[in-house]
């Protein structure tokens, strides 16, 4: 039985080229990526009807795109570790904390100077925007999760969490081309939600999805 | 890096398995069989003792689908380790979902009572007392201890064939004796 297994398994042997498990990730995120690109344009900007480019060029757009692609470099530095039988990482969850604390304090203190006007918090789009990172972020979890699957982590949880936090990272960094507001505590807390609700996203479809 | 001559070996193995070399995955395959069985065997209680072999070949598969997965730079039999403990533990989460036991073997704690054995000693002393002492310790070693005939037989001196009708004619005075008659003609 075990003898005839080793045999049918040692016919067929395929070879493994070295960094096959990143290679594999990366060309996940790339077509995650260009999915999201594609389908934000007619989705966020002809049927939601939010323009593209509102606050192009200015201070905030660069803070909220880099805050937010910090977020889904973060998740590339866990993935290729997360996605191994005996893969341990802790510093890109930690530093995502870090990242998100750091954001809330900043934004508090601006907040602050605008005497805690509820419009600085609250922006126009604040009970959206959380949802529309994750609709946004869908394609590239999507393609991520395809990839895990083939792959055996050692927690299907944490590797889905690491998912969901590239794939949050990277969505809300598209969304933000098409979102016009301005405010730093309004990205401190409607922007972290939503990163925060695809990486849950990811550990909630990873446990069954990336079991092996 | 690593000085275990087991690691040095099984890691040449797998990175020639992994340019393609299927003899060497063959002997690689083989000899984590071999030291799978016993780790797994180790593992699992004696009663599931013979999922071992499953385990086995869903280790060994997992290897296989899985084997992108190794790291090429870091030692060998670690990422083996969890595989096969990733596959151990699976099993038995899943063995407890599904080992819900069916009712009737659940019957059995109840079904065995300590004292009961003892009224039925007593009786078996007082029947045994209507046959002679020799035939009755004859009866009592052959059909209540689980001795054979030839043991009895030589526990008291005598033949086999001498035992043997001893044990059947006491018998056969009991049965005429506590059968209610039915025996007796």
């Amino acid at each position: 039985m075990t003898d005839e297994l080793i045999a049918r398994l040692s016919s067929n042997l395929n070879r493994v080229p070295p960094q096959a498990l990143q290679n594999r990730l990366w060309i996940a995120v790339g077509i995650g990526l260009s999915a999201a690109l594609l389908l934000a344009y007619p989705v966020l900007h002809l049927l939601l009807d939010r323009p593209m480019g509102a606050t192009w060029g200015g201070m905030m757009f660069w803070v909220k795109a880099g805050y937010t692609i910090a977020f889904g470099l973060l998740g590339c530095a866990a993935l290729p570790v997360l996605a191994r039988p005996d893969g341990r990482i802790l510093w890109p969850m930690a530093s995502a904390a870090i990242l998100l604390l750091a954001s809330l304090t900043l934004g508090t203190m601006s907040w602050m100077t605008t005497d805690w006007s509820m419009s600085e918090l609250m922006g126009a789009t604040s009970m959206v925007c959380p949802w529309l990172i994750v609709l946004t972020s869908t394609p590239i979890l999507a393609a991520m999760l395809v990839a895990l699957r083939a792959m055996a982590p050692r927690s299907s949880t944490m590797a889905g969490f690491a998912a969901g936090l590239l794939a949050g990272g990277f969505g809300a960094a598209i969304y933000s081309f098409y979102c016009g507001e301005t405010g730093m505590m309004f990205m401190a807390v409607w922007y972290s939600l939503g990163v925060a609700a695809t990486a849950a996203l990811g550990a909630l479809l990873g446990r069954p999805l990336l079991r092996w | 890096m690593q000085t275990d001559p087991t690691e040095k070996r099984l890691r040449a193995l797998m990175l020639a398995s992994l340019d393609g070399d299927a003899a060497a995955y063959r002997s690689l395959l083989t000899e984590l069989g071999r030291h799978l069985r016993p780790y797994f065997t180790r593992r699992l209680t004696p009663a599931f003792a013979s999922h071992a072999e499953d385990l086995v070949q869903d280790t060994l598969l997992a290897i296989h689908t899985r084997r992108m997965t190794y790291d090429r730079s870091r030692p060998f039999t670690a990422w083996l380790h969890a595989v096969a403990h990733h596959k151990f533990v699976d099993h038995v989460r899943r063995q407890s979902i599904r080992l819900t036991v069916p009712l009737e073997d659940d019957a059995p704690i109840f079904a065995h009572d300590d004292s009961a054995d003892a009224i039925a000693r007593r009786d078996l002393n007082a029947v045994l007392e209507a046959v002679p002492p020799r035939t009755s310790d004859l009866i009592r070693r052959t059909r209540v201890d689980g001795a054979s005939v030839a043991e009895a037989a030589a526990a008291h001196g005598m033949t086999e064939t001498a035992a043997k009708v001893s044990i059947h004619r006491g018998l056969k005075s009991l049965a005429a004796r506590f059968a209610g008659g039915r025996n007796d003609r």
